[in-house]
């Protein structure tokens, strides 16, 4: 005789389990995938779901404590499963309360290099028509310290923010004199191609802590074709800027982005061998924009979402069996996705967040003046759609920029928990609003979703990473490590 | 290849109007649908938006029925938790400093 009674014993009164909020979708023709309030999920077989609706499940049954740990049920005495759930919903939104984080200061349009998909930059020697002035960089700061967030990070952006340093060392110390009484935990970052470094900027930037974001493309060969400059020695240039500011700052104070373009897809590997030949720890595999010039030279239309797809799984593959062989590296779009998956924190990356990032998670203040609700923002009134223009920080007051009509609408309207699809789909806690992009592409903040080229290729990289961490613990272990990085 | 409609019929003692027209909205981009009630069957005709082949329509028809099935649990579900997840989200904001009358 067991010492125990049976399970369903301990139920008070034998009552049955209650649901907690969950939604589902299939995960292939096989599987469902269940995420609770707070984004946990669990994968189930087809027939489980109905049972688990029904109430027919048995605390017998092998997924019962499973998805009552994972708060998808709980047992009329579980007196903290709804207390943890709220805990965890909270946390995941914690970051909302702090409003704006990142402020880009784009500090001129001129720029050494003339890359096909570049949104914005501008081959012009006339600094007066597209660098910003003191003044404005004055009215720019009034803005970033308006915002209630105890941490601030000013990015700078072009073009090719180093033509303009005279103005980048203004705004830095500018921004630390105003900080001085304000004790925010202010952060610096400019985006570079690193080709017109010197030592005199890497010593400004050393004494002020600055972090250099830049851009590899991949192989020498593939980064000139897609990054030409005069010279047509892009790749060198950023070896030797890289090497450099390594020295000056610090082997981890420089980071580098990549752009996929068509050449790029046959060369995932070579391009990941790369960065890793560079000492570079991570790689974010990340498809074109539908903004500006990628759009006027046809770049954007060269590949749709399937190859990029493939592309992208090609890669993620190859990282993986890298990290199977003792080599840590990271593809960084999963990362983010990953640490709202596996964690209760969400990243706060913009294109992912719910309600959108735009505004209240970073906002643009333009080389004219003009501020932009986000950096793909202002690359759409380059094309002459001025949709998510907030304002001007010369004539507008924060108050009305913030709360203005274009962003408050685009913020409201686009919430995925109100929209269409969005709103009892499964990887929504996942996902993101992304207004801009939905307005760029469909003339619509909400666009329909089953159409959405974002939503297809999100949704599929989201069953990708579920379906590998169901299939292959190691892969499972490597991405546990990449959700909670340190 | 063809364009023509298709017909299924669900009966709405067990599938809402609600639920058909979820599953309606998730197949946009491969129907029109247009909708008839008689009786207590609601009608659902589908017409391709594009050319499609006798198997890829009997395939995407199956999967639209899944699909009708599975919003039909989404209500529920939706339904039967409505009142803690109401509860929940009030913990989970209340003394956040975000509600106006904290």
């Amino acid at each position: 005789m067991s010492k125990f009674s049976e399970k369903k014993e301990y139920l008070l009164n034998n009552a049955t389990y209650k649901l907690l909020p969950f939604k589902f979708d299939r995960l292939n023709s096989q599987k469902y995938v269940l995420t609770n309030l707070s984004g946990e999920f669990t994968v189930i077989e087809n027939h489980e779901l109905e049972k688990i609706v029904n109430q027919k499940l048995s605390p017998e049954d092998s997924i019962y404590s499973h998805l009552r740990s994972r708060h998808f049920i709980y047992e009329p005495a579980d007196k903290a499963a709804i207390q943890l759930l709220a805990l965890k919903a909270r946390t995941k939104l914690s970051r909302l309360a702090n409003f704006t984080n990142l402020h880009i200061f784009v500090v001129t349009l001129r720029c050494d290099h003339s890359c096909p998909y570049c949104q914005v930059s501008r081959q012009s020697e006339d600094k007066a028509a597209f660098d910003m002035t003191k003044n404005m960089a004055d009215r720019g700061l009034d803005l970033v310290f308006r915002s209630p967030s105890p941490a601030l990070k000013i990015e700078f952006q072009g073009g090719e923010p180093l033509l303009n340093f005279e103005l980048v060392k203004y705004i830095v110390l500018e921004a630390k004199k105003r900080n001085e009484k304000l004790n925010r935990d202010l952060a610096f970052v400019i985006a570079t191609t690193l080709s017109l470094l010197t030592d005199e900027i890497l010593e400004f930037c050393k004494v002020h802590n600055i972090f250099l974001s830049s851009s590899l493309d991949g192989t020498e060969e593939l980064h000139n074709i897609n990054r030409p400059r005069a010279g047509k020695n892009s790749h060198q240039r950023f070896v030797e800027g890289l090497s450099k500011a390594r020295l000056a700052l610090g082997f981890d104070s420089v980071s580098a982005l990549m752009t996929t373009t068509e050449q790029s897809l046959p060369q995932v590997k070579s391009i990941i061998d790369e960065y890793l030949r560079l000492g570079f720890t991570g790689i974010f595999l990340r498809p074109l924009s539908p903004y500006g010039f990628a759009i006027k030279t046809k770049k954007y239309r060269a590949y749709n979402t399937e190859r990029w797809l493939d592309f992208y799984k090609e890669g993620l593959a190859y990282i993986i069996e890298l990290n199977k062989s003792g080599i840590r590296f990271t593809e960084q779009y999963t990362s983010l996705i990953l640490t709202k998956m596996l964690t209760s924190n969400d990243p706060g990356f913009v294109d992912l967040m719910n309600p959108a990032g735009i505004g209240i998670a970073a906002v643009v203040i333009n080389y004219d003046g003009g501020v932009y609700a986000s950096d793909e923002s202002r690359m759409l009134a380059e094309m002459g759609d001025d949709s998510f223009r907030i304002g001007h920080i010369e004539y507008n007051t924060y108050e009305e920029i913030m709360l203005s009509d274009k962003l408050l609408d685009a913020l409201e309207n686009s919430f995925t928990l109100s929209v269409p699809m969005c709103s009892d789909c499964a990887f929504e806690p996942y996902c993101g609003a992304e207004p801009v992009y939905h307005h760029a592409v469909y003339g619509d903040a909400v666009a329909r979703k089953p159409e959405s080229e974002f939503c297809k290729r999100n949704m599929a990289i989201f069953k990708h990473l579920i379906e590998l961490m169901h299939s292959d613990a190691e892969a499972k272990q490597i991405f546990l490590g990449w959700a909670n990085r340190c | 290849m063809a364009r023509e409609s298709s017909v299924l019929i669900f009966d709405e003692h067990f599938y809402s109007i609600d639920a058909i027209q979820k599953a309606a909205y998730r197949f946009i981009h491969l129907y029109a649908v247009d909708f008839a009630h008689k009786d207590s069957k609601i009608e659902c005709i589908l017409t391709p938006t594009q050319e499609i082949s006798a198997e890829g329509n009997e395939h995407y028809l199956n999967e639209f029925k899944k699909e009708v099935l599975d919003q039909h649990l989404r209500i529920k579900i939706k339904n039967e938790t409505e009142e803690v997840r109401n509860l929940i989200l009030g913990i989970a904001f209340s003394n956040s400093g975000l509600l106006a009358d904290e």
